[in-house]
């Protein structure tokens, strides 16, 4: 009974609040982040805090946009726990009151459905599902995880291709972790390579997620006869970790591996301190989604300048980059809606055939990238210890995912 | 290609070898399985890391350090600390304490790292092993190895020789056997079972030092992955029977092999996600139902340990209430006046209590421990998630989700019909990993990693996207399961259970069906589990299979303990906890890592009151209570013995202080060993009122009495087994009484405990040498033992048994022996035989006190003889004044 009388007497003073000017005055606009600072495995996006800091900073000095400048509250730690992006997702919009969330850099980010329940755009980049279907995320990559039978990337074989003079002839093979996440990365990155013209010899998933596996030899053996008995002319990774990398690709040059080795993580300044790591990795082609550090770009000059004023003598790092572009799109955005700022206005902006270029991340086209990744991509490679930019950011046609 | 693989998993699966036999050997030496182990090898790698890239000392010597020095002083520390109080906790307090370090210890090892601003440890990077960096390859028979992998191997192989001829070969390991089979009866033969577990421990932490230095160059400084390695270690363990190093140390050698032949050959597994990385967790439940077997308890009964006592039973229940009266009050308040954010915090606590109910009945009522609720939170979860999507309406989704949690409940709790007590325990460890690794990479099933949405759970007039509605909902639902737990203790049911948990084999004989009661206690809290499980997704909106890994299950566990897991009340606490310390963490600006360091110093509070925070509150105020009424008492000395056992109190006043004075001969110089005063008892109740009794040298005494009159109660205290509130032991004029029992023992006290003073579990020879260096003159005198001298204790005949409990003081006679009912089950024969052993050591000039409620063979041999009643030696005299009048008087209270 009284449980009911309870019940009633919520129903009646219910929904007082949610106007879609939180975060808002006339002189400045309040945005913070969600990040994982710290995990586990010790894995940390924290350095996207950095780079969203740098780029509000200059949007600030350049007076703000449309008169307002931007309240960088910084970024909440969700330690790789869903439930505690979650929190942190409500905590930065019903206690800290932001606009929006910029920039969200989780890989188990947990508070999508609370934001896109509640209409609170949010901007970062992750290669997990939480950035699909959404009207609120605005992943400055899209979408990494289409559906069957949305687009899917093809930039990533169609590069290497470019980069090796041609795709016809050569193999491929690819290797991921026995995960779902990794397994469907698996699908989406042969089909890449497939679309560009490689021949597919092998896709592996058997190597377990949780931590690397005592003995390479199993897995090596797989990859040095798979094509045809011989090893093939590509390995490509999704393997989330520079640990694993490392022990595979150390494996895989002791079996006398001579082919092309090719990952998404292992763009990393940080793997240069360890001798060990740099000479596994030697040969490595990296595929960042966004423009090689080494770019000789003006954006790329502009993005240094930004961190090194607020982080003087920083190494920069692509989480850095990751929070630097996600709040380029976020204040593109912001220009573009006007003056007169909620954010139904701004999502309305957001979603209504938003297209934005940039030679830092190439292309966003909102809505489309809702639903399918942007295409784009660029290639680096480990060559005597020092990055070096193979190919830069360039954008590619998405097939439709198999 | 074969031939390659075994010859590479042989030597990886080594480090699964050092591990397990780790973890073996803390396990059998101290009872406690401690899932620490792998944050111990952790920290290890750590400071090997850091005296290595900080220090700049070599590889070597910085291992050494870690491995050899570090990791054992750590075991010591965290024996002090913890361990010592948690072997005499009850294993919901034991399992809980060592998950509370499982988080504690790497958080604060990263957070030391921190402060002293050291080399960041990465866990994404592999840093440098012992060996030569980076490591060199070599190929041996087709097999690819590298020096690190040498370099483990040998490192094991090495490491498992000398920890097999320690515990084989070494007093040292025969005194760690002999504490493992019977603690109290180890004491008894001056063995310090406290420093021999301290030694286990230091050991046990070593090898999981030299386990996490060797692993490092292949895991890295990941705690997690410390972690996982534990787990398939774990397995070795488990096939190991935790019990057999060398057969842990093969298990493990096994599992790298067994690994590779999978990751080679079972490419048809691949469509199944999860699956091939499983197959040590599958092992390890498979071990679990095969092998392990308990042998002491059935139908899964975990805890052994009681409930504490009641102390607010004399607290009106107005007064018992009212606490959590206003506090509902004050909730109710805060909910409709407190901001959304604040009330949304509030309600998820209570999705967590809901939850956390759920360990009341299946740990506080039913007395197992689950590890896995946070799967069956899952399962229900995603079956909701799933029955929806697939078209269900919510409330219909809402029942097959909470209705499948059960039925999974229901298939756990049948193998836990064979399993007892910690292997319960590790097999829904194993479960709840298994379904984190397989069941919910079923994409099907949880639809990848995009999980399912769920919509607001709607009442007409209200739905739960507004916390006020959760919470109110929740707290209806929490008063709901409180009022089952209500129902289901004090219910037939509820009572067949707790008959069921404390005396098995009792209830068994009255007809009770203890497994039935277990299933249904299993499948219930599996429900209540899931009910909360669902609660969370729709509170959340969403349910995805990472949401309530099985970690978060452990951690659960935990906290609930922390606040007392008997009472929904904890839940409820535990749950508002779990959501506010990091709520005010992050708003004190504390590091995360502070937050997971006091949580393991929980795991400290719980070793010493294993029954949780409010328990332990309960029984300050009793405390407190109590303190007052004795500072009102006039009576003063005499209200300041802890409570009398009420019916035997008044008379045992009546009797004037002093009553035998005692007997003419009693203050005789000579006495070897004498009591003078004793009082001791248990807990509450006084056992011995004032007890003075002396033995001399070559003299047999013959303590007599009643059941019940106190008389074992005297051996122990004698022996030094139980503590003394007032009153002293002397031992030839020394004041020993605050000498531990293993110092008396070794001061020549000798206890023969009632019962068979034997160690079951170690061989005829390695009993007679816990007592001696030599046992050949026991062989010559006794040739029965000397043919059976490779036989297990436990395997003797009961006449055997007691042979060889006295045999050890015939080879090297103690000053006092203290036999308590020796000839209590024996034939006659044996019964003389033992008389015999009396009298020789009596001619050998010790001083016997023999313990007898049988007057008839003790009298025969006795020198004099005292008679206990009611706690007190009421008469004492020479064997020569003892007539019919005297044994009546005694034995029936006539006077």
């Amino acid at each position: 009974m009284l449980a009911v009388a309870l019940l009633a007497g919520c129903a009646a003073q219910q929904k007082s609040a949610g106007g879609g000017t939180a975060g808002v005055t006339d002189t400045s606009v309040k945005v913070g982040g969600v990040l994982t600072k710290t995990s586990a495995s010790g894995y940390s996006t924290k350095d996207a805090e950095i780079g969203a800091k740098a780029r509000f900073e200059r949007a600030n000095a350049e007076g703000g946009v449309n008169g307002r400048k931007i309240e960088f509250v910084g970024a909440e730690d969700d330690g790789q726990d869903a439930a505690k992006g979650d929190a942190a997702a409500k905590k930065l919009v019903q206690k800290d009151q932001v606009f929006a969330l910029v920039p969200v850099h989780a890989p188990n980010f947990g508070g999508a459905a609370f934001l896109e329940q509640q209409g609170v755009p949010w901007f970062g980049w992750a290669t997990g599902p939480q950035w699909c279907g959404t009207k609120t995320g605005f992943g400055y990559s899209g979408c990494l995880a289409p559906k069957k039978g949305a687009g899917s990337q093809t930039w990533w074989g169609s590069q290497m291709a470019d980069l090796l003079g041609g795709a016809s002839g050569k193999t491929v093979y690819v290797q991921t972790t026995d995960s779902s996440g990794s397994k469907y990365g698996g699908t989406t990155i042969s089909q890449s390579f497939q679309a560009a013209g490689f021949k597919l010899v092998g896709l592996n998933s058997g190597l377990p997620a949780a931590a690397p596996p005592p003995d390479w030899l199993p897995y090596v053996n797989k990859i040095m006869t798979s094509n045809g008995g011989k090893a093939p002319d590509v390995l490509v990774s999704i393997i989330a970790g520079t640990k694993f990398n490392v022990g595979l690709y150390s494996a895989l040059k002791r079996a006398g591996y001579k082919g092309v080795l090719t990952d998404a993580t292992s763009y990393d300044p940080a793997i240069l301190k360890d001798p060990a790591s740099a000479q596994a990795l030697e040969g490595v082609v990296a595929a960042p989604m966004f423009e090689p550090f080494e770019s000789t770009a003006p954006e790329i000059a502009a993005f240094k300048a930004d961190v090194e004023k607020v982080s003087p003598g920083a190494t920069l790092t692509q989480h850095m980059a990751i929070g630097y572009w996600a709040a380029d799109i976020f204040l593109d955005m912001l220009k573009k809606t006007g003056k007169d700022l909620t954010r139904e206005k701004f999502l309305a902006t957001g979603n209504g055939s938003y297209t934005y270029e940039n030679a830092g991340f190439g292309r966003v086209q909102y809505p489309k990238d809702h639903n399918e990744p942007n295409g784009c991509g660029a290639l680096v490679r480990l060559e005597g210890g020092a990055f070096q930019v193979a190919k830069s950011m360039k954008c590619f046609d998405n097939v439709p995912l198999k | 290609m074969i031939l390659g693989y075994l010859l590479s998993g042989l030597v990886t699966g080594a480090i699964f070898a050092v591990m397990g036999s780790g973890l073996t050997l803390s396990y059998a030496a101290t009872g406690v399985f401690n899932f620490a182990h792998g944050a111990v090898g952790f920290l290890a790698a750590l400071v090997f890391y850091q005296l290595n890239l900080a220090a700049g000392l070599p590889a070597w010597l910085a291992g050494l350090l870690a491995a050899g020095v570090f990791a054992p002083a750590l075991g010591y520390l965290l024996h002090l600390a913890m361990f010592r109080g948690l072997a005499r906790a009850g294993e919901t307090a034991q399992i809980v304490g060592t998950i509370g370090l499982t988080i504690a210890l790497p958080a604060l090892g990263l957070f030391v790292v921190d402060l002293l601003g050291l080399p960041s440890a990465d866990g994404t990077t592999l840093p440098r092993g012992l060996g030569p960096h980076p490591a060199l390859g070599f190929e041996v028979l087709g097999a690819r190895l590298d020096t690190d992998q040498l370099i483990t191997f040998c490192f094991s192989a090495v490491a498992a020789l000398g920890l097999w001829a320690f515990m084989r070969h070494t007093p040292y390991g025969l005194r760690m056997r002999a504490s493992v089979d019977r603690r109290r009866l180890a004491t008894l033969r001056g063995i310090d079972v406290d420093a021999t577990s301290a030694l286990a421990w230091m050991l046990g932490s070593g090898l999981a030092g030299l386990a996490g230095v060797l692993a490092v160059p292949m895991l890295g400084l990941d705690a997690t992955a410390y972690t996982v390695l534990l787990f398939a270690s774990a397995t070795a363990a488990v096939f190991g029977r935790l019990r057999s190093i060398p057969w842990t140390f093969a298990a493990g050698l096994a599992l790298g092999v067994v690994q590779n032949l999978v990751a080679g050959y079972t490419d048809f597994l691949q469509e199944i996600t999860g699956l091939r990385t499983a197959v040590p967790v599958i092992l390890l439940f498979a071990g679990l139902v095969l092998l392990n077997r308990s042998r002491e308890r059935v139908a899964g009964s975990a805890a052994e340990d009681a409930p504490p006592p009641d102390h607010l039973a004399g607290v009106p229940l107005w007064r018992r209430r009212l606490p959590w009266v206003a506090g509902l009050v004050a909730l109710l308040g805060f909910t409709f006046a407190g901001s959304e954010y604040y009330v949304g915090l509030a309600a998820q606590g209570l999705v967590l209590a809901l939850i956390f109910c759920s360990f009341v009945v299946v740990t506080g009522i039913g007395g197992m421990v689950n590890l896995a609720q946070a799967a069956f939170a899952s399962m229900a979860a995603l079956t909701c998630g799933w029955a929806f999507s697939a078209g269900w309406p919510l409330f219909a989704a809402i029942v097959v989700g909470v209705l499948a949690a059960s039925a999974v409940g229901l298939l756990v709790a049948l193998p836990a019909l064979r399993l007892g007590g910690r292997v319960l325990t590790l097999a829904t460890l194993a479960l709840a990993l298994l379904a984190d690794q397989v069941l919910f990479q079923v994409d099907a099933f949880s639809n990848g990693t995009i999980g399912w949405a769920l919509p607001a759970l709607g009442f007409g007039f209200a739905d739960t996207s507004d916390p006020r509605v959760r919470v109110v909902l929740l707290l209806t639902l929490i008063g709901l399961v409180g009022l089952l737990v209500r129902n289901l203790e004090r219910s037939a049911s509820g009572r067949a259970i707790l008959a069921v948990r404390s005396a098995p084999a009792a209830a068994t004989t009255s007809g009770l069906s203890g497994p039935r009661a277990k299933i249904v206690l299993f499948a219930l809290a599996s429900a209540i589990a899931g009910l909360g499980g669902v609660l969370f997704a729709v509170s959340k909106g969403s349910i995805t299979a990472t949401d309530l890994p099985a970690f978060s299950g452990f951690v659960w566990l935990a906290v609930v303990v922390l606040q007392g897991v008997r009472r929904i009340g904890g839940a409820v606490l535990g749950g508002l906890v779990a959501v506010a310390v990091p709520e005010l963490l992050a708003t004190w600006g504390v590091s995360a890592q502070v937050g997971a360091i006091l949580f393991g110093a929980g795991g400290m509070i719980l070793a010493k009151h294993p029954d949780g925070v409010l328990a332990q509150l309960a029984e300050s105020r009793h405390r407190r209570r109590q303190a007052r009424a004795v500072a009102a008492d006039p009576l003063g000395p005499v209200a300041a013995t802890p409570e009398r056992a009420t019916a035997a109190a008044p008379s045992a006043f009546a009797v004037p202080a002093q009553p035998v004075a005692a007997a003419p001969n009693a203050s005789v110089p000579e006495a070897l060993f004498r009591l003078d005063g004793v009082v001791a008892g248990y807990a509450d109740c006084t056992v011995l009122r004032g007890v003075d009794l002396d033995v001399r040298p070559g003299e047999v005494v013959a303590l007599l009495g009643a059941n019940g009159a106190g008389k074992s109660t005297t051996c122990a205290v004698a022996a030094g087994d139980r503590p003394v509130s007032a009153g002293r032991v002397l031992l030839d004029g020394l004041d020993v009484t605050a000498w531990p029992a293993h110092r008396r023992a070794r001061a020549g006290v000798l206890l023969a405990p009632e019962g068979r003073g034997v160690f079951p579990g170690l061989t005829v020879e390695e009993n007679l040498r816990t007592w001696l260096a030599e046992p050949d003159a026991v062989y010559e005198r006794m040739p029965q033992l000397a043919a059976r001298r490779t036989v297990l204790a436990g395997a003797l005949s009961g006449g055997e048994q007691q042979l060889l409990t006295l045999a050890p003081a015939l080879a090297r006679p103690p000053r006092v022996l203290i036999a308590d009912e020796p000839s209590l089950g024996l034939a006659p024969m044996i019964v003389r035989q033992v008389f015999e052993v009396f009298a020789e050591l009596r001619e050998r000039g010790v001083a016997l006190l023999l313990v007898e409620e049988k007057a008839t063979e003790a009298l025969a041999i006795a020198d004099r003889v005292a008679f206990m009643r009611l706690g007190r030696v009421v008469w004492a005299g020479p064997r020569a004044e003892v007539d019919g009048d005297r044994l009546t008087a005694a034995y029936l209270g006539v006077t």
